[in-house]
């Protein structure tokens, strides 16, 4: 007699544990996170409509950002001609984006997940041809080893966790939730740090392990040499520090049920918020994944972020494998996979908790990823192109996604405009306008991106701001490396390293000790004067934000020279002791 | 830290400092001067007037020309001057006394004199026109009479620091610059700014010099010296007195 199985009901306690754990580990850290939401929450906001109090604070906003605009524009209120075009280029690509993002938020709101999806989520273990919910000689094995079909055909799925040096504690956390994945797959370690101590770990959790002779093309090398071993029809990429979530296949599989669906992603979520840098990193993260990437599902130019995706093997094998061209091979990929007319699917629900860069050298490192890969496509592969073969959608989205590091340059130039008052007089706006009707309309802009920040996120961190204030030798060397053609070498995003955060920040202390200077020059010049100027505030704003940043640094140099035990240690949640087995409950056969 | 970072470190840090101390010189240089909203080179001007109405039957100068003083400019006829002096109201001599008139003929003709040194600067009427009686017919700006009216925006504060004979430094459109003092300064208070019309006087100022530019009527920018109130007055001046020594 076959029994009804109850996959991943919420109130199945084994299947919960998981997702709790990550809740609560990342619950003393703060509000600003996916994971931190209670459930209910968690519900409401994946896949669901926008509610009506956010689409007024949008409307708002663009009202807000219309006015700032035209208050910027208006020729009388323009003041001298170098800061004035500093000001304008700077804040039109940040008003340009602020626009596309709110566009792109409320674009989404719909559930990526169809009807279709939903009945073959219902059939995936369901032997084809049986009685809906019935296996025979399944309930035996452990949910791991459960076989899944899709329309009928047994499928096999590899999924690939990418080594390259991290930390084999997290290694083996990783290891343990990628075996224990409900759902039959094969495991596959793929060290490029070729070190026999992951080689060992990945044979105690029963997991492949594959060490290739070269190096050649990073990760994206790495998961293609893969792919000549592993014949599944779909594989899965996690990278060594993101555990994933037991369901994850049960919630991405049924997607491919629709033969156009190429890749399924999932959200990067983290659970590492100790430091300043992992909090305010996390924060930029949790906007993009929890509103921009299922608003970009509409657009069907979801991209995929490298790690928590699962893959259509046919569709990458279409396109010559993951693209080993760039350090960013998830968009490129992701736009190969497009242009030929392939579906993205995000899904915006956490399915896999990793390590956010906790220290400056990592984020330097990621940013400078990122921002290389959106430069890349800006420079040489012009999303607007007409002989690019995408929809308006598509063009429209990635022209977002290759412009929006310029964002983060556009902080620079606002940086030098009140050094520009204080030493040579040079003023952005008339001298006639006042504080009070400048700060309203520029709250028009600010206030309101904060607002709805707030709103959609439940709280702000200051920590983004600076972050977002502070980055920009990271982007601007970003968009001279692509310029110029130069490669940058990497390091992995977690935090093995143990090198001074000084050694990535030097610009950002130079820039602190010459608005420190300026600052100083304001406060003489004010009094000298006897007159108030709006230019030694916001100088002296910028170098706080600095300083923080600078601060920042600096415990962080001092931690790494006297590193505290406890901290490695509440930084991992409790692994699973056991992998996770589904408890089979007879319901169908009840009255 | 890497030992090419410290020293990449410690060389911004040199340059930073040489920025600040570099744009801190400029603004404090700026900071005890002050420009000018508008400036402009005037000559004192001696119109040539007439008080008997006539036609110009006679003109001695066109517009440019050097006069002396005594030199004719124009003559004009009058038939009022013809009638009263053949009725004997007037007599040769008062009218000429009056008129700075180097002659007056019987038949009513006036020739009109130079009254300084200088050049003409305006015909008004030429010969064969009408001039009115009491109406100018030509101008005649005095030599090395060239003074700069200059308009300042100032402060409360910049305008108590206008010193005696201070400094000025005049650049002309072909960016040579002319050093000047202050000779006397007009104030009138508009919305709690100082609008000060200072008169500049320079022994620079030639008529005719720079290509024709130092004229009557050439835009210039005034720059003004205030008395440095400022804690680096003293190192300012030391090092511009400094920059100046070394012909920088």
């Amino acid at each position: 007699m076959g029994r009804r199985v109850a996959p991943l009901s919420p109130t199945n306690p084994s299947t919960e544990t998981p997702s709790s754990a990550a809740r609560l580990m990342a619950r003393p850290a703060g509000t600003g996170h996916p994971l931190d939401e209670s459930g209910a929450r968690t519900r409401r906001t994946a896949g669901g409509e926008q509610s009506p109090v956010m689409i007024l604070l949008v409307l708002v906003s663009t009202i807000g950002i219309l006015a700032y605009g035209a208050f910027l524009l208006n020729p009388a209120n323009r003041g001298d001609a170098l800061p004035y075009t500093m000001v304008i280029i700077a804040e039109t690509i940040l008003v340009f984006h602020a626009l596309l993002a709110m566009w792109t938020i409320l674009s989404g709101g719909q559930d990526p997940r169809d009807f279709q999806m939903h009945k073959a989520q219902n059939l995936l273990f369901d032997l084809p041809g049986s009685a809906p919910g019935y296996r025979v000689g399944t309930e035996s094995l452990p949910a791991r080893e459960w076989p899944m079909y899709l329309h009928g055909a047994k499928v096999t799925v590899d999924v690939f966790i990418t080594v390259y040096g991290e930390d084999p504690a997290k290694i083996r956390q990783t290891l343990r939730a990628a075996v224990a994945l409900v759902g039959k797959h094969r495991t596959w370690v793929l060290d490029d740090g070729r070190s026999d101590e992951v080689r060992d770990i990945a044979a105690a959790a029963g997991a492949a392990y594959v060490r290739r002779l070269s190096s050649n093309g990073a990760k994206a090398g790495n998961v293609n040499h893969a792919l000549s071993l592993a014949k599944g029809e779909f594989f899965a990429i996690f990278d060594a520090d993101f555990v994933p979530d037991a369901r994850f296949l049960v919630e991405t599989i049924p997607f491919f049920t629709d033969e156009r669906v190429a890749f399924v992603q999932t959200p990067q979520a983290y659970g590492n918020l100790h430091t300043t840098i992992a909090r305010g990193a996390a924060y930029m993260q949790a906007v993009f994944y929890r509103f921009i990437q299922p608003g970009r599902n509409r657009f069907n130019a979801a991209f995929c972020v490298g790690t928590n995706v699962v893959f259509r093997r046919s569709a990458i094998d279409e396109v010559g494998g993951i693209s080993t061209d760039s350090k960013s091979e998830d968009v490129w990929t992701s736009l190969h996979l497009h242009e030929r007319g392939w579906r993205s699917i995000f899904i915006p629900e956490v399915l896999a908790v990793g390590d956010a860069p906790e220290t400056v050298e990592a984020y330097s490192k990621q940013q400078l990823r990122w921002a290389t890969g959106g430069f890349e496509i800006l420079l040489t592969h012009n999303p607007l192109s007409p002989r690019r073969r995408l929809t308006m959608d598509q063009r429209l989205q990635y022209l977002v996604t290759a412009s929006f590091y310029l964002t983060g340059i556009c902080p620079l130039l606002l940086l030098l405009v009140p050094p520009l008052e204080i030493y040579f007089d040079l003023r952005p706006m008339n001298l006639t306008i006042t504080v009070l009707t400048w700060a309203l309309y520029y709250s028009g802009f600010y206030v309101m991106q904060i607002l709805l920040a707030w709103y959609t996120l439940g709280s702000f961190r200051w920590e983004t701001l600076t972050l977002a204030t502070v980055s920009f030798p990271i982007y601007t060397k970003a968009l001279a490396n692509v310029i110029s053609g130069k490669d940058e070498g990497w390091h992995v995003t977690g935090s093995g390293s143990h090198r001074s955060p000084f050694n990535f920040i030097v610009p950002q202390v130079l820039f602190f000790v010459f608005l420190a200077a300026t600052s100083l020059v304001g406060v003489w010049r004010d009094v000298d004067n006897g007159v108030f100027t709006l230019a030694t505030a916001w100088n002296a704003t910028n170098t706080a934000i600095l300083g923080a940043f600078v601060a920042t640094a600096w415990r962080e140099a001092r931690r790494l020279r006297h590193p505290a035990p406890e901290i490695a240690t509440t930084d991992a949640p409790a692994p699973p002791s056991e992998p996770i087995t589904v408890v089979a409950r007879p319901i169908g056969a009840r009255p | 830290m890497t030992w090419a970072n410290r020293l990449r470190l410690l060389g911004g840090l040199v340059v930073v400092f040489a920025i600040v101390a570099v744009f801190t010189f400029v603004f404090a240089q700026r900071q005890s001067h002050a420009t000018s909203s508008s400036a402009t080179i005037v000559a004192q001007s001696y119109p040539v007037g007439t008080d008997y109405g006539g036609f110009v039957v006679e003109q001695y100068v066109d517009e440019g020309d050097e006069v002396r003083r005594g030199d004719p400019i124009v003559a004009v006829r009058s038939l009022q001057l013809q009638r009263d002096l053949a009725a004997g109201i007037v007599t040769a001599s008062t009218v000429a006394t009056a008129a700075t008139a180097a002659g007056v003929d019987d038949d009513g003709t006036m020739t009109l004199t130079a009254t300084v040194n200088g050049i003409v600067s305006d015909v008004a009427v030429a010969q064969g026109g009408f001039a009115q009686a009491g109406g100018v017919v030509a101008v005649v700006e005095r030599s090395d009479s060239l003074f700069v009216e200059a308009e300042f925006l100032l402060s409360a504060r910049d305008y108590g620091r206008i010193e005696d004979a201070a400094p000025v430094e005049l650049l002309l459109p072909n960016q040579r610059i002319l050093r000047g003092h202050v000779e006397s300064v007009d104030v009138e208070t508009v919305l709690g700014e100082a609008k000060s019309t200072l008169r500049v006087v320079s022994d620079e100022l030639v008529d005719g010099e720079s290509s024709h530019l130092i004229a009557d009527g050439t835009p210039v920018v005034a720059t003004l010296t205030l008395r440095d109130d400022g804690p680096f007055a003293g190192a300012v001046d030391m090092l511009s007195d400094f920059i100046r020594k070394i012909g920088l």
